[in-house]
């Protein structure tokens, strides 16, 4: 290059006081400017980037295909970044590879048109944002440990059931036959119902466990209502009240995108609020039932409570407001969040007036779903 | 003995009448208190097994009444649950003797013969 002219001079010292990353490129994809941020970004120095085909910052699989995007941009027009600004992945001199938001501008110079890259490293940004993630993952599995605190005499409770069975047949063995009393006709019979008895302890402690084991979130295409029972099954381990269940599915449902356990707690809490609110209830019942609408799967929660006080309403999704007694008041919203990290949404008619509330949490539908999540992606440096 | 097993639960219904029976008692299983209270109640010299838990009326509603009997059975509580759900139930019943769940023969046993 020329030595550079005062005005020249005075933009790159402008260019390299700037936070982000900034190149410019000339219409054959050779780097012109590469400034002091972007030194530091890719662990290349000016004097050795400038002149070289801008591939040189990028990951091998975008760098084959470079040259034909701006060869296509140039040949038809068509803009695929120019002006429009994504995220994309670089590549440091060390060979680290990171995501990096790119916005492209384009100027015509008398020297032909040329590109102007800015580049923002993205990792700092993705790590909170990882953080996050992790904390309200955090957040969700205790409130579902809290959930089962707080079921907890209950489920001890519904545990006690078959091991008090399971005792009571060996002994009854145990006695027969130290006293020498002839059971052989009745002896497979009884341990088949003892060894019943062990498995439905088992069944107790595995669907426990499930739900309290910490992991990290997932996503699977899986229909929503077995999961529904699934978490209706949980709620009643845990359930003193008497009341009525009424399940409706709704027909032909399209699967749903979910983390089947984050789900299940929605639904345990639902439930669990719903048969709270109902049990004041004469005739306490609930009605739990799916539907279609539009593109989403939805599922009703409706109590014959008294509905929810216009005073508690503006409140309701917020942690640590309820009203009630036990539990951290997390359950609702915790409930929201889960709902809207899925995408969707918990909705909530407060009745009132002789009619019971109804929550409603809304799930996009499987095949929509992916539709969303295949526009955002970043699918590489084009243009 | 005749004993009466008020008790909603089929396994532990089915286990306790079993070992009953090896006791050498007459057994009578209800699955509610609402079953029990449909027969000719049981008489003195009869033994009534509640458990607290049950659907509909409660166990210590069942207690109350069965108490207040001209002459009134020999009574035993089980339950699963909490001490101080079970007091909160057995608020204001002359004492009883309460078996705590999971039950074994032994305890039963012990209950059974008086003390």
């Amino acid at each position: 290059m020329d030595q550079p002219t005062v005005s020249e001079a005075r933009l790159l010292s402008v260019l390299d006081t700037a936070a982000d990353g900034i190149i410019v490129i000339d219409e054959r994809a050779r780097i012109l400017i590469f400034n002091k941020a972007c030194e530091t970004m890719f662990g290349i120095g000016a004097a050795d980037a400038i002149g070289q085909n801008v591939k040189l910052v990028m990951p091998t699989e975008y760098a084959a295909d470079h040259d034909e995007y701006v060869g296509s941009y140039i040949r038809t027009g068509v803009k695929k970044i120019i002006g429009i600004g994504r995220e994309v992945r670089g590549r440091h001199a060390d060979g680290t590879v990171f995501p990096l938001e790119l916005s492209v501008g384009e100027a015509a110079t008398p020297e032909g048109r040329q590109f102007i890259g800015i580049l923002r490293d993205l990792r700092p940004r993705k790590e909170s944002e990882a953080r996050l993630a992790e904390l309200q993952s955090e957040l969700v599995h205790l409130a579902r440990v809290s959930a089962i605190d707080e079921m907890g005499a209950a489920i001890a409770h519904e545990l006690n059931q078959p091991l008090t069975a399971l005792m009571l047949y060996l002994q009854a063995i145990r006695r027969a036959h130290s006293r020498g009393v002839d059971i052989n006709t009745v002896v497979g019979d009884i341990l088949d119902k003892a060894a019943g008895e062990a498995e439905r302890a088992g069944h107790i402690i595995q669907r426990m466990r499930q739900f309290v084991e910490k992991r990290a979130p997932e996503r699977h295409a899986r229909d929503l209502d077995p999961l529904i029972d699934d978490a209706i099954d949980l709620t009643l381990l845990g359930q003193r009240h008497r009341i009525r269940i009424d399940r409706e599915e709704g027909p032909a449902l399209p699967p749903v995108s979910v983390d089947p356990v984050q789900i299940q707690q929605i639904v345990v809490n639902l439930v669990r609020n719903a048969i709270e609110a109902a049990s004041v209830s004469p005739e306490p019942a609930i009605r739990v039932s799916t539907r279609l609408k539009g593109d989403d799967v939805i599922l009703d929660v409706q109590d014959n409570g008294p509905g929810i006080a216009p005073e508690a309403l503006p409140k309701l999704f917020e942690a640590f407001a309820s009203s009630k007694r036990r539990g951290m008041g997390l359950g609702l919203a915790i409930s929201r969040t889960i709902a809207q990290n899925h995408g969707g949404d918990l909705l909530v008619d407060p009745g009132g007036h002789g009619k019971g509330a109804c929550f409603s949490l809304v799930l996009p539908a499987f095949a929509s779903a992916t539709a969303v999540a295949g526009e955002g992606g970043a699918d590489g440096a084009d243009g | 003995m005749r004993v009466h097993v008020v008790e909603d639960d089929a396994g532990v219904s089915d286990s306790l009448s079993l070992i009953l029976q090896n006791l050498g008692h007459e057994v009578i299983l209800y699955p509610d208190a609402e079953g029990l209270l449909r027969t000719t109640p049981p008489a003195g010299a009869d033994t009534v097994i509640v458990d607290l838990s049950l659907p509909g009326i409660s166990g210590g509603q069942l207690i109350r009444w069965l108490q207040k009997l001209a002459s009134p059975p020999v009574l035993v509580v089980i339950t699963g649950q909490s001490q101080g759900a079970i007091d909160h139930q057995l608020r204001g019943v002359s004492p009883v003797r309460v078996l705590r769940k999971p039950l074994n023969a032994e305890s039963l046993l012990h209950v059974l013969t008086g003390d």
